[in-house]
């Protein structure tokens, strides 16, 4: 059963990985981004819906991450262009992910498509216990292998991560040495975007194979919370990622074998854990926090 | 000869106050924010005149202005729960979960006692609940502020989730409505201990009247107290409040006890104004809803109740676009949203 | 009065000024300023705060522009717009306010600071170098390090590496030695000196007297953005005569004629022994032992940054001491501003804009934050109160502060701060606590908000007043006392002073550093 549900940790944190790589990109240039929910949202349903129309999963793949991508533009927009709230326009920007996905998804309830199909590995999914646990999904959570430590690179390792860090430390002193913080906090959300709608994508073509309004259930709020105790830090998103797909899939693996624990005390345990999570490294990490970040989770002026 | 210390002025940052220009800027966001969801609407096949002039009558018809009115009502009170803490510059997103443990608080009371005591007891034993529990369920998140500083924004959200499992576990088992045909629901709530109705066999209930209790008693509480000013100090400036000597602690988890009691409170009248019992889903999204209305009347009490109202008649108007213009009623999210963002944009305050 | 000591001309020069002259509005920062940097010399430029000097340096940095005047790099005319012309003119700024990311590593930090190619930043490779150039000019770093573990005098080292590796051939340190220790300062002359060696000009900005003359090849002197000694050889001037040219000599004003209380008298409020950590972990106060006495004004003077702003602050409960005890008569002060609010004593702060004005409220409301208690009616505030006060201050302030309904937060600079002196000082207080109060105001809300301090002290309160003008703390104390670097450089009356002997205390004249062979502090209690 620990095989069950690792690797349905793997494959049900591969949605939340992605958009918690994604939004660890945009954190640290200094935005938070809470309409990732609905980036994953739209994803979700312009890949289902491609797929759908083109047979073709990878089609779709494409067709999420613009969809998400396009959504966090507005949150770019909003945010940087008009020095909105940021906590309160990614709310705002969700609900229009929500309204937008049920006009144009209620074409697509029910409605089947080709998803993506598993994929072992050759040799490597023989190995007993890791072969199953992580080389015989979908080539999208294969992706998500390559991604983390990419994205590890770029930030730490390449001139643009300099950049983007720098935006979300300190923006001076990138704009004394010629670079605009602004522009690279615009790239970094609608990356950040792209890749939740990537998650989604997984989450409608890969997991779930289905299409219904709301399907990302709160995911990723959870993908925001785990950048915040993954300490703004891509490989150890991947961990956390990974728990709570684990914690969304004890659920039905309990049921498979007819262990009776309550259905919804397991629904909320991936939100219990987040909250745990962050009660027990939350002082820590926000000390870790990108500087320009901590600013805005300081005190919100309201008028 | 005398020195003339100069030195260059220093820079000063700009804070721009823009509340004489809101009204405009709302009336423009009304506006520009159909066109918006028109093309939306365009883009599905629909007509946006016809859509819009279905909407506009919908609202027309009586029954359907008193359901307006009752949603209206729990609007109110979801928005003020955003409001009150916000002043003190919070972010309450928990809304949809207060209201639910509001609920739940005021069923587990009122299932217990309404076949044994008089109607009014049980409904003041329920308020009370139900404001208790929501506060309760918002203290968490304001203790977690200020004990392990992670924000509350993040955390109410959570909570949310974990609030609609904790009714789910409870309307699925113990609470269970045996004779429910099945469905999930807890057993409805004696006739007597339902909020009065206005008109018998309207749908117009006494909620409103709450609503508007509450309404008053917070714009009083905030314009008016000493506590409603302190607290505006400390959203403004918590420095400045800290330096005056006001106990900024202490003030911040006031305000969102207040908040969490009026979710609470909405989610009782929810409860025992319209659905009488728990189901899933019943909360219907007026938590998020009321947290959009609150930015809509930048979280100022009296212009919630106007918030609350288009907000209410939009998600109304939502619902008739499932029959005529069979969009599905959640379509209607993206008018709010427009709505919402342009106030957003444009309206600024100190920077952040 | 311009001394010229060494003619330089231009063609030789690698960095000269013409009659540069800048105006921010009214004020004129630099006025007709001539200055020469030759190769290889070490060049400070002395000055009162002020007087101009960082202007000066930001002109030539391209931060600003002149309004007149003209700059030659290398004898050809240059025209420097922006700090990227001037770094490419081989120009190098290093800004008191260190432009590092703390939580970027040092090799970090200057890969940003470097033009770059390609995807990757050599970090391996740029290690090495910023190693081995740290070597060369002895400015030892560790290159992994991350910024915000270093120390002050360490982070003052990666930006001079920062400014070296992009090319610089003049540098330019303002204030360098401010916020260094000793054996620091030894160091970085150390590394200045080896920089001196290897070709490159440094430009020192600074006040303290001493350093310049240890490290420096010749010396100008800016006063009031006029250029007062120019060129000078500093080893041909007396210590005297250097800080008459930055302070200059004039009559001091009418000292009081009030006896302020003796000796013998009770202080209200008592420092004893009082340590306070700045906001960046260093010392901010050393040891501070000091009486503030009702119906005395007391002032304090020093240089940007010696400690006036955290004294304040700890006299107010707004900052924790780190050792030691602070007494408001009865009351002992432990970093809550409740209790130094209940114990009668009021502030001026520094910062208004950060620290006091509340977006979104009223002038009157921000009045009624003077004392919320009394101005309770159960559980209101009775606002006719409020008003009534504050009309009763306004009146007694005499600053004509803006209308009671207008919102702080919309007003200019000058008018937020009558508003805030009016209700510091409208109504008796025991202590007043005020930092910089004429900042921004015209002459005469100055001299008003000078009376007020005045009649404050008359009344019997204890005053305490942080200003960088001279001659006002010289018209309005019973004594002043000086800070240096933290501590208490000595504490003088102005009948027995002047403006000479004070800015010897204020400069550290006569300790630290090479030989300067002068008299002692002049003055003292």
């Amino acid at each position: 059963m620990i095989v069950d549900v690792l690797t349905g940790g793997v494959r049900g944190g591969t949605a939340i990985l992605y958009a918690a790589l994604g939004e660890t990109i945009a954190e640290r240039a200094g935005v938070i981004n809470l309409g990732t929910e609905g980036s994953m949202l739209t994803g979700a349903l312009a890949a289902y819906a491609v797929t759908a129309e083109t047979g073709s999963p990878w089609a779709g793949v494409v067709a999420g991450a613009a969809a998400g991508g396009l959504l966090a533009l507005v949150h770019a927009v909003m945010v940087l262009g008009r020095a909105a709230n940021q906590l309160a326009t990614g709310l705002v920007v969700l609900f229009l992910g929500l309204g937008l996905t049920s006009m144009f998804g209620a074409a697509y309830v029910g409605r089947a498509i080709s998803p993506f199909q598993p994929y072992p590995v050759p040799l490597l999914a023989d190995i007993p216990w890791l072969g199953p646990i992580f080389f015989q999904h979908d080539p999208l959570v294969y992706g998500s292998y390559l991604l983390a430590p990419a994205i590890w690179w770029l930030l730490y390792r390449s001139r643009v991560g300099l950049t983007i860090r720098g935006a979300g430390e300190r923006g001076e002193v990138l704009t004394a040495y010629g670079h605009s913080p602004q522009l690279v906090r615009y790239l970094a959300v609608v990356t950040g975007g792209l890749l939740a709608g990537v998650g989604g994508a997984h989450l409608s073509t890969a997991y779930a194979n289905a299409w219904f309004e709301g399907m990302t259930a709160g995911r990723g709020f959870i993908a925001v919370a785990l950048v915040i105790f993954a300490a703004w830090h891509p490989l150890r998103a991947v961990g956390g990622a990974y728990l709570f797909g684990a914690a969304l899939a004890l659920s039905p693996a309990l049921q498979a074998r007819g262990l009776g624990f309550n259905q919804f005390a397991l629904d909320a345990l991936p939100y219990l854990v987040t909250i745990a999570a962050l009660v027990l490294l939350g002082r820590r990490r926000s000390n870790a926090a990108p500087e320009g970040l901590s600013r805005v989770f300081e005190l919100t002026p309201a008028k | 000869m005398t020195d003339t210390l100069v030195r260059p002025a220093p820079e000063q940052p700009k804070i721009v106050d823009n509340r004489a220009k809101l009204w405009p800027r709302v009336v423009v966001a009304v506006l520009a924010a159909p066109v918006i969801f028109g093309a939306f609407a365009a883009a599905k096949g629909v007509d946006p005149l016809a859509m819009y002039a279905d909407m506009v009558r919908s609202l027309a018809d009586p029954a359907q202005a008193q359901t307006v009115l009752v949603r209206a009502s729990v609007l109110v009170l979801a928005a003020l729960a955003v409001a009150v803490p916000a002043r003190a510059g919070l972010l309450n997103v928990g809304g949809e979960g207060q209201i639910v443990i509001g609920a739940v608080c005021a069923a587990g009371v009122g299932l217990v006692t309404d076949q044994r005591l008089p109607g009014p007891v049980v409904l003041t034993l329920m308020i009370v609940a139900a404001m208790v529990g929501g506060a309760a369920w918002a203290g968490i998140a304001a203790g977690l502020r200020l004990t392990v500083k992670v924000n509350e924004a993040i955390t109410t959200l959570l909570m949310n989730f974990i609030a609609i499992d904790i009714m789910l576990l409870l309307i699925y088992d113990p609470w269970k409505d045996a004779s429910g045909f099945g469905q999930p629901a807890s057993r409805p709530l004696e006739d007597t201990a339902r909020l009065p109705l206005f008109v018998p066999g309207g749908t117009l209930n006494t909620g409103i009247v709450v609503a508007g209790i509450a309404l008053v008693a917070i714009w009083w509480l905030m314009s008016r107290t000493g506590w409603g000013f302190r607290l505006r100090v400390v959203g403004g400036n918590p420095e400045a409040a800290r330096r005056a000597g006001l106990r900024v602690g202490t003030l911040l988890v006031t305000s969102m006890l207040v908040g969490g009691a009026l979710a609470g409170l909405a989610g009782l009248v929810h409860f025992a104004g319209t659905e009488f019992k728990l189901r899933p889903g019943m909360t219907a999204n007026f938590g998020y809803v009321g947290f959009l209305a609150s930015w809509l009347a930048l979280h100022r009490p009296l212009r919630v109740a106007s918030a609350a109202l288009l907000l209410a008649a939009i998600a109304m108007a939502g619902d008739s676009l499932q029959i005529d213009a069979n969009l599905p009623a959640a379509s209607v999210n993206v008018l709010m949203a427009m709505v919402l963002l342009v106030v957003l944009g444009f309206t600024r305050r100190s920077k952040k | 009065m311009t001394a010229v000591a060494t003619p330089v001309d231009n063609a030789t020069a690698l960095l000269s000024v013409r009659n540069l002259t800048c105006r921010f509005g009214a004020v004129v920062a630099n006025d007709g300023v001539d200055f020469d940097v030759a190769p290889g010399e070490v060049h400070a430029v002395l000055g009162e705060n002020g007087a101009g000097k960082s202007t000066l340096m930001k002109l030539i940095y391209g931060v600003y522009r002149p309004d007149a005047g003209e700059l030659r790099v290398d004898g050809v005319p240059a025209a420097i717009d922006s700090p990227a012309a001037a770094r490419a003119a081989g120009i190098g700024m290093v800004f008191q306010d260190l432009r590092l990311i703390p939580a970027f590593t040092v090799t970090e930090n200057i890969a940003l600071a470097l033009p770059g190619r390609g995807l990757r930043f050599q970090r391996r490779a740029l290690s090495a170098r910023i190693a081995e150039q740290a070597r060369r000019y002895g400015l030892p770093v560790h290159p992994d390090a991350l910024v915000a573990h270093l120390s002050i005098g360490e982070r003052q080292r990666v930006e001079i590496l920062k400014v070296l590796m992009a090319g610089a051939r003049l540098l330019i340190l303002d204030e360098p030695t401010s916020v260094l220790a000793p054996q620091e300062v030894d160091a970085l002359f150390a590394a200045v000196r080896a920089l001196r060696a290897n070709g490159l000009s440094i430009v020192i900005i600074t006040h303290k007297l001493a350093e310049a003359r240890a490290i420096a090849d010749r010396v100008t002197v800016l006063r009031g953005g006029r250029v007062v000694l120019r060129n000078a050889d500093p080893t041909g001037h007396t210590d005297a005569e250097l800080v008459e040219a930055m302070v200059g000599r004039s009559v001091p004003g009418l000292a009081s004629h009030r006896q302020p209380p003796g000796a013998d008298v009770e202080p209200i409020v008592r420092l004893r022994g009082v340590d306070v950590t700045g906001d960046r972990g260093a010392p901010a106060l050393r040891a501070i032992d000091l009486d503030l006495r009702r119906g005395e004004l007391v002032g304090v003077a020093g240089v940007a940054g010696s400690g006036q702003r955290e004294l304040c602050e700890v006299i107010l409960g707004e900052r924790r001491v780190a050792a030691g005890s602070v007494h408001i008569g009865a009351v002992a002060v432990h970093g809550r501003p409740r209790q130094a609010l209940a114990a009668g004593a009021v502030g001026v702060p520094e910062d208004p804009l950060t620290d006091a004005v509340v977006p979104g409220l009223t002038v009157t409301e921000h009045m009624a934050l003077a004392d919320l208690g009394a101005a309770r009616r159960g559980l209101g505030i009775d606002w006719r109160t409020v008003t009534a006060d504050a009309a009763r201050r306004e009146e007694r302030a005499g600053l004509r502060m803006a209308a009671g309904d207008r919102v702080v937060a919309e007003l200019s600079g000058g008018n937020v701060q009558r508003v805030l002196l009016t209700r510091a000082l409208g109504a008796p207080a025991s202590v007043v606590v005020a930092a910089y109060p004429s900042r921004g105001l015209d002459i005469a809300t100055t001299r008003r908000t000078q009376e007020l301090l005045l009649e404050q002290r008359d009344a019997g309160a204890a005053v305490l007043v942080v200003s960088e003008d001279l001659d006002e703390l010289l018209a309005i104390s019973d004594r002043i006392a000086v800070l240096h670097n933290g501590e208490l450089a000595g504490i003088v009356t102005p009948a027995t002073t002047d403006r000479y002997a004070i800015g010897q205390l204020m400069l550290g004249g006569g300790q630290a550093g090479e030989d300067s062979g002068n008299d002692d502090t002049a003055g003292g209690e």
